[in-house]
């Protein structure tokens, strides 16, 4: 079992290492009448626009410091630990760092988003409502850029939470 | 230098050791006045600029403006997870370990749609999408 766990870890962060920023943008070809929809309404959905980007900056704020506490408190300090007794486990110091590195990740990918994402906001949606969908694409795919860190970081914290129940077991 | 080749020496000749020193006071102040602007000038750009191209505004909730207190999650403040680096390893501390470490994955699963797509989309926005009909 723990071997077992030892090459999910490995062949884990394996992926992520050599997973780019994926950023597929999807474009889509505005019809005229929503062309017009756009243009026509451009205030309210830079209303709409602030407030998820004020959202953002919360939500941001929030995982973050649950992450840097995952991290810094608990993984570091297991490990940590586990070395002062002479119980080192690779597997486990491994996704401290796979933790680490995608935590990070994390970050460079909501500032290439927030990055966009004002962009968007100084775009002129009343005159160039084309352009400024096309940056909308942009966005959106800065922002499941996003998601999908959020997600890796989910699928380390649960197998971490399986090394350690086993190491538990085995105890 | 004789005496009468000095009476010769007119007084634009005379040289420049020998004119009392002018100190503008009033224009050294006003220069390094204007100096002292220049330079904070230039180097507060050069430190924002490193502020935003490092994406830093970005992140600092400190920023004015950006999130206050007010603002943020309830469950921000929640839980004060540790867990010490000291000590034995036994299956009462892993089990306090799991405890610490499921709070907080518990706080997280609560958001973890933070950043879906749903947020940003035409419908959300307000842009029309055109059903089938419309074709």
């Amino acid at each position: 079992m723990q071997k077992g766990i030892k090459y999910a870890t490995f062949i884990f962060a394996l992926i992520l290492v050599f997973s780019p920023s994926a950023t597929a943008i999807d474009h889509r070809e505005l019809s005229e009448e929503e062309v017009g929809i756009v243009s026509q309404n451009c205030s309210s959905i830079k209303v709409r626009l602030q407030r998820v980007q004020k959202d953002d900056a919360r939500n941001r704020v929030f995982l973050g410091s649950q992450y840097e506490t995952i991290a810094s408190k608990l993984m570091l300090n297991l490990n940590l630990r586990l070395v002062k007794n002479g119980m080192a486990s690779a597997s486990l110091a491994e996704q401290q760092t796979t933790f680490m590195s995608e935590r990070d990740r994390f970050k460079n990918d909501f500032i290439g988003y927030s990055q966009e994402f004002e962009n968007l906001l100084n775009m002129n949606c009343k005159d160039e409502p084309e352009k400024f969908y096309r940056q909308l694409e942009l966005v959106r795919a800065k922002r499941a850029d996003v998601d999908a860190s959020m997600q890796r970081l989910k699928s380390i914290i649960s197998l971490h939470y399986e090394s350690v129940t086993d190491l538990r077991n085995n105890l | 230098m004789s005496e009468e080749e000095k009476k010769d020496i007119t007084p634009e000749q005379t040289t420049e050791e020998e004119k009392p020193r002018q100190i503008h006071g009033g224009r050294n102040l006003m220069i390094l006045g204007i100096g002292a602007i220049a330079i904070a000038m230039i180097t507060t750009s050069v430190s924002l600029y490193f502020y935003r191209s490092s994406g830093d505004i970005y992140l600092d909730r400190s920023r004015p403006g950006y999130i206050s207190d007010g603002e943020k999650h309830d469950d921000e403040d929640e839980g004060d997870e540790d867990f010490s680096n000291e000590g034995e390893v036994t299956q009462e501390v892993l089990d306090e370990y799991l405890t610490e470490l499921d709070s907080i994955n518990g706080r997280l699963r609560a958001h973890e749609n933070n950043f879906s797509a749903d947020q940003l989309s035409d419908d959300a926005l307000g842009i029309y999408q055109p059903t089938e009909e419309y074709f």
